[in-house]
């Protein structure tokens, strides 16, 4: 196959199948699963042939010296191996989640279009191409959303609106882009960081972390949470958006512009990371929802990528990607599990759960790895990402690294919270006829925890072959990371491990500390809830004042009702002065109409008199 | 041949009197219509015909006549509106004798008209424009009731005294050229620019046009005229009597007899701009729809006069393209009052309403007046008005644009009162029996609002043909 088809294989397979199955007729979803499980069976299938080709073609498109190009090189490649896997497992597991639920056929269609719209970003060797592609997503994303539970609509639209706001910010970053290089193919620029190119960066940067849900851009992800199809939390901010939000982060980390550690975009990369990662681990850990809670997770683990690859030092970049890869997947399998319980228990309100690990026992299983590995306990995958992320944090300021471990230890605090309260415990009477999941909903769960554990005990395998020649190829390996040692493997900092280590203990000991203060699992962290200054911030951060959407929506509103009363005014001049005016003139005249006739010939004469006059004396 | 547009209906007006059967009668009609549709035939088809000299006829009438492109635009205006009086005259002047009449009279009005657009010298003009006035008197006061002959009376009376200012200039430069003549009063005037007795006389005879055409402050008469004559002699006044007699007049006098002034212009400008205002504000509070659109026919014309003020040739080839489109649309408006008087027996908008589903081609077509009325593309009177308000703005007179600008607001205000009133909304019980006017009323109304909207939609085309060469009417 000429390589233009090949590459245009991965966008198309899933546009087309995504069209398909809105023609679909039947309701009940299981013809529509189908359609989409094949197709992702063929994305899955072209992205491996992908893999390790080095592939590129341009195609004419839209004038103005604007050409659809492509390109697959590692690190794409990567990315796409990764979204067209958890495709496949996500429409797996849909095939039964999603029968008897409303609107199946525009679900997977705008599955499948996320992916096509995914492949079609990573692809994307142009970078309006990729800001194309990159706006279809969102699209999806609102559509997603707004097919979940009645009155999703208004979260869909936050969704829409706070990424559309920051999507802008990317349309003005490539703008500059294109100014500052003269180009816009990506595979041909490589500026230096000079003021222009500074601001180009950082309204790109915007752009990406937004698209990956970090920090003040995440609100509509708690919300979506509640209200969106679970599959889709699993795919989209569980997964698809990290891998493409951090994927173009690190491409223009690493390719587009030369930064170095002394940037100052670098530091505000990691000041947003580390902010990130202990804001959001702080919400999390007093949500009282399984699926809220997970959320706040999906923001936090955020934070740790973009830590890494903001120290731009190679370990952090490779311990961020690694991270993105681990998070994608142990994240989506939490996803995945709370979608069981919700199945199966028919809520994911944590009051109304308990000892579900004997009634659900694999669920359980897996729900542990993928909880070990998100905590960073060894041998899991999650551990070994954290430590090279911790390693670099450390390198540029200890603060980081601080924050990156206080992060660490309220992650596992969180989770011992929620396994406690979920599946150990006292079983609530209602819970007793919960039945464990159906196999199809199953697999996808074990495939995933299974590769958890595989990438921990061999991490080898995906640093090695996948993320490690991803960066080796970019422009900033060759000037900054010229030694050819690889990360793989246990090459870790002693001291790291062990406060790593100590860290874990100190969750634990305050998790049976705190259930034995409140008195079960749920309550565990209420210590810190309820502790002095916390409890205030809580409070209101709950209350939404911390909200940038909401505070937007004050503002913009303060600025409508504002204009609504300049509209009044300017309607009050039409309606009401001006036809006051018209009419006060009209009645004067009708009264001066008063049909005698002498009146209006002596006005005649009058009239005839000054006109006569008048040019007579003009000169 | 020119003088054929006189004694064509001179003679059929001599050959129906004869004192013959009376069975020559029932031609009159059939004769009338032909003589307007021949008029239009000719100017249309054939304008080449009305330059030529035939030395035989002129010597009859030793009268010395001439068309240009104004008089051909004028001639084809008067057989258009004749043409639609006479079908709305049929169906609403009732007995045998009284329609013979009509239409005697009729024909000595646009006797009176063909001979005011065509004669060269002011004196001829004055006595076309008296024709022509002494058959309005009788065609306002044709039924004879009190509101008519109220109304006639203030028009005699006005026209006395546009009479005496007339006959005053003529007898003043008549002394001072000694002929009257337009060509020798040119001349003579241009050679006495300072003379006080020839600023008189210009003054003077303007001021006798205008009231003639009705401008503000010399309009008494015509509210009250319009609105008590019948509906066929309100189609004839407003559509071309007073536009002939005024306004023809005045622009033919100001452009090519009178010497150009700039304080003459100030005059036609003021006189211009205060018959907008106060006739589109008078025409907003009335209930009467003649008196409405006597007032909006007062208005439209102070359009006209405000351009030929301003004197550029865009501007007179915009007032002349103007009052083209004003004999149109205002004659289409006069017969759709014409068709609810027919159904209703009233011109009282209080008591109408909903009428656009009843009566739907009165309906349909008094929209498209209304519309090129207040200078709505794409009808025909918005490019004429955007011709007046392009040409003011170009001669940097800014405040009279922006007059002109804001009655057209004004106008669709009150021509959107008038469509409420009458044809919008549910139609009341008393009226649900009311059905569409008859056909006599309906084909003018139909053939008018082609024109204005097929003028307006193919100007662009009709540009090089029509409207430029008015500029060489000057």
């Amino acid at each position: 196959m000429s390589p233009t088809a090949l590459l245009l294989l991965p966008i198309l397979i899933p546009l087309a199948a995504g069209v398909l199955v809105l023609l679909v007729r039947w309701s009940s979803g299981r013809a529509q699963g189908a359609l989409a499980l094949l197709a992702t069976i063929g994305s899955l299938l072209t992205a491996i042939y992908l893999f390790s080709k080095d592939l590129s073609c341009s195609l004419p498109w839209g004038g103005m010296g604007m050409a659809f190009a492509l390109r697959a090189d590692r690190f794409s490649a990567f990315i796409l191996l990764s979204a067209a896997a958890l495709a496949l497992l996500v429409t797996l597991y849909s095939f039964k989640f999603m029968i008897g639920r409303r609107y199946p056929g525009q679900f997977y269609c705008y599955l499948l279009l996320s992916l096509a719209s995914l492949s079609g970003a990573v692809l994307a060797d142009h970078l309006v191409v990729l800001l194309f592609f990159w706006e279809g997503l969102l699209a999806t994303t609102f559509g997603m959303i707004a097919i979940g539970r009645p009155g999703a609509f208004k979260t869909a639209t936050k969704a829409l609106i706070i990424v559309g706001i920051t999507d802008l910010c990317l349309l003005l970053g490539i703008a500059l882009t294109g100014v500052a290089a003269g180009t816009l193919i990506l595979s041909k620029i490589r500026l230096p960081l000079d003021s222009l190119a500074s601001a180009a960066m950082l309204l790109m940067m915007i752009g990406a972390i937004s698209k990956a849900g970090a920090m003040p851009f995440h609100s509509w992800i708690p919300d979506a949470a509640v209200d969106a199809p679970l599959p889709f939390m699993a795919f989209m901010p569980g997964s698809l958006e990290k891998l493409l939000g951090i994927y173009f982060l690190a491409r223009i980390s690493l390719d587009l512009f030369q930064m170095t550690p002394g940037a100052w975009i670098s530091m505000v990369m990691m000041i947003i990371g580390a902010a990130t990662i202990v804001l959001a681990v702080m919400m999390a850990l007093v949500q009282k929802d399984y699926k809220r809670l997970l959320s706040y997770h999906a923001i936090s683990q955020v934070g740790y990528m973009i830590l890494g690859i903001g120290t731009a030092v190679p370990i952090g970049i490779v311990g961020g990607l690694f991270h993105m890869l681990n998070n994608a997947m142990y994240k989506s399998c939490l996803f995945l599990t709370a979608g069981s319980v919700e199945k199966q228990a028919g809520t994911t309100d944590l009051e109304k759960l308990g000892g579900l690990a004997r009634k659900m026992p694999v669920t359980f299983a897996c729900f542990f790895v993928a909880a070990l590995s998100i905590s960073g306990v060894p041998p899991f995958n999650g551990f070994f990402s954290k430590e090279m992320v911790y390693d670099a944090a450390r390198s540029r300021h200890v603060a980081f690294y601080l924050a990156a471990l206080v992060g660490s230890f309220f992650t596992a605090a969180s989770f011992l919270k929620l396994g406690h309260s979920a599946f150990l415990g006292r079983r609530r009477a209602e819970n007793d006829g919960v039945k464990e999941a159906p196999p199809s909903m199953l697999l996808p769960m074990i495939v995933i925890a299974g590769s958890c554990a595989l990438f921990g005990l061999v991490d080898a395998i995906p640093v090695r072959h996948l993320i490690e020649p991803a960066v080796r190829n970019s422009a900033f390996a060759a000037q900054h990371w010229t030694e050819p040692h690889s990360f793989a493997g246990w090459h870790l900092n002693a001291i790291l491990v062990i406060l790593t280590l100590i860290s874990l203990a100190a969750a634990l000991l305050n998790h049976l500390l705190g259930a034995r203060i409140g008195g079960g699992g749920l309550h565990a962290a209420d210590h810190i809830h309820h502790a002095p200054v916390l409890s205030g911030i809580y409070a209101r951060a709950e209350q939404r004042y911390f909200d940038p959407y909401d505070i937007g929506m004050k503002f913009a509103m303060a600025i409508s009702r504002g204009l609504w009363g300049v509209d009044r005014g300017i309607d009050w001049c039409y309606d009401r002065l001006a036809v006051a005016i018209a009419g006060t003139f009209s009645r004067g005249i009708r009264l001066a109409h008063t049909g005698d006739y002498a009146t209006y010939a002596l006005w005649c004469v009058a009239g005839a008199a000054a006109v006569i006059v008048f040019l007579a004396m003009a000169v | 041949m020119l003088s054929l547009l006189i004694l064509v209906p001179l003679a059929a007006l001599i050959l129906l009197n004869l004192p013959l059967k009376e069975a020559l009668r029932k031609w009159a009609f059939p004769l009338a219509l032909a003589i307007a549709l021949a008029q239009v035939g000719t100017v249309l088809f054939a304008p080449s015909s009305l330059r030529s000299a035939s030395p035989f006829l002129e010597q009859l009438v030793s009268l010395t006549l001439q068309a240009g492109n104004l008089s051909l635009v004028l001639l084809l205006c008067i057989g258009i509106v004749m043409f639609t009086a006479l079908l709305v005259a049929k169906p609403m002047i009732q007995g045998p004798r009284p329609w013979f009449n009509f239409i005697n009279v009729l024909l000595i009005s646009l006797i009176g008209m063909n001979g005011a657009v065509l004669v060269t010298d002011l004196f001829s003009l004055y006595v076309f424009l008296e024709v022509t006035s002494v058959a309005s008197f009788v065609l306002i006061a044709f039924n004879r009731d009190r509101d008519a002959l109220e109304g006639a009376f203030k028009y005699i009376v006005l026209s006395a005294v546009a009479t005496v200012l007339m006959l005053t200039a003529v007898a003043l430069l008549m002394l001072m050229a000694g002929g009257t003549g337009f060509e020798t009063i040119r001349l003579t005037l241009a050679g006495t620019n300072a003379n006080l007795l020839a600023k008189i006389a210009v003054g003077g005879f303007v001021c006798g046009l205008f009231i003639k055409g009705g401008l503000v402050p010399f309009h008494g008469w015509l509210p009250g005229a319009y609105s008590a004559a019948p509906a066929p002699v309100s189609v004839l006044l407003a559509g071309i009597v007073t536009k002939v007699s005024g306004i023809y007049a005045l622009v033919r006098l100001a452009t090519s007899v009178f010497p150009p002034s700039g304080p003459l212009n100030h005059v036609l400008m003021l006189v211009g701009a205060v018959s907008i205002v106060v006739g589109a504000l008078a025409a907003l509070g009335q209930s009467d729809m003649k008196r409405m659109l006597a007032y909006s026919s007062i208005s439209q014309v102070g359009y006209i006069v405000l351009a030929l003020g301003c004197g550029t040739e865009l501007a007179v080839a915009g007032a002349v393209f103007h009052l083209f489109n004003h004999a149109i649309f205002k004659s289409l408006l006069f017969v759709n009052s014409a068709a609810l008087e027919q159904r209703l027996g009233t011109t009282d908008m209080n008591r109408m309403g909903g009428l656009g589903s009843r009566m739907p081609w009165t309906g349909v077509t008094s929209t498209v007046a209304a519309l090129s009325t207040s200078g709505v593309p794409p009808f025909a009177g918005f490019w004429s008005k955007l011709i007046i308000i392009i040409a003011l703005w170009k001669a940097q007179d800014y405040a009279y644009a922006w007059i002109a600008v804001l009655m057209s607001v004004v106008t669709l205000a009150y021509f959107l009162v008038l469509q409420r009133k009458v044809f919008f909304g549910k139609v009341s019980r008393e009226l649900a029996e009311v059905h569409e006017a008859s056909f006599a009323l309906v084909f003018p109304a139909v053939v008018l609002a082609a024109i204005t909207s097929g003028v307006g939609v193919l100007l662009p085309w009709m540009l090089d043909s029509f409207l430029l060469p008015l500029k060489t009417i000057l």
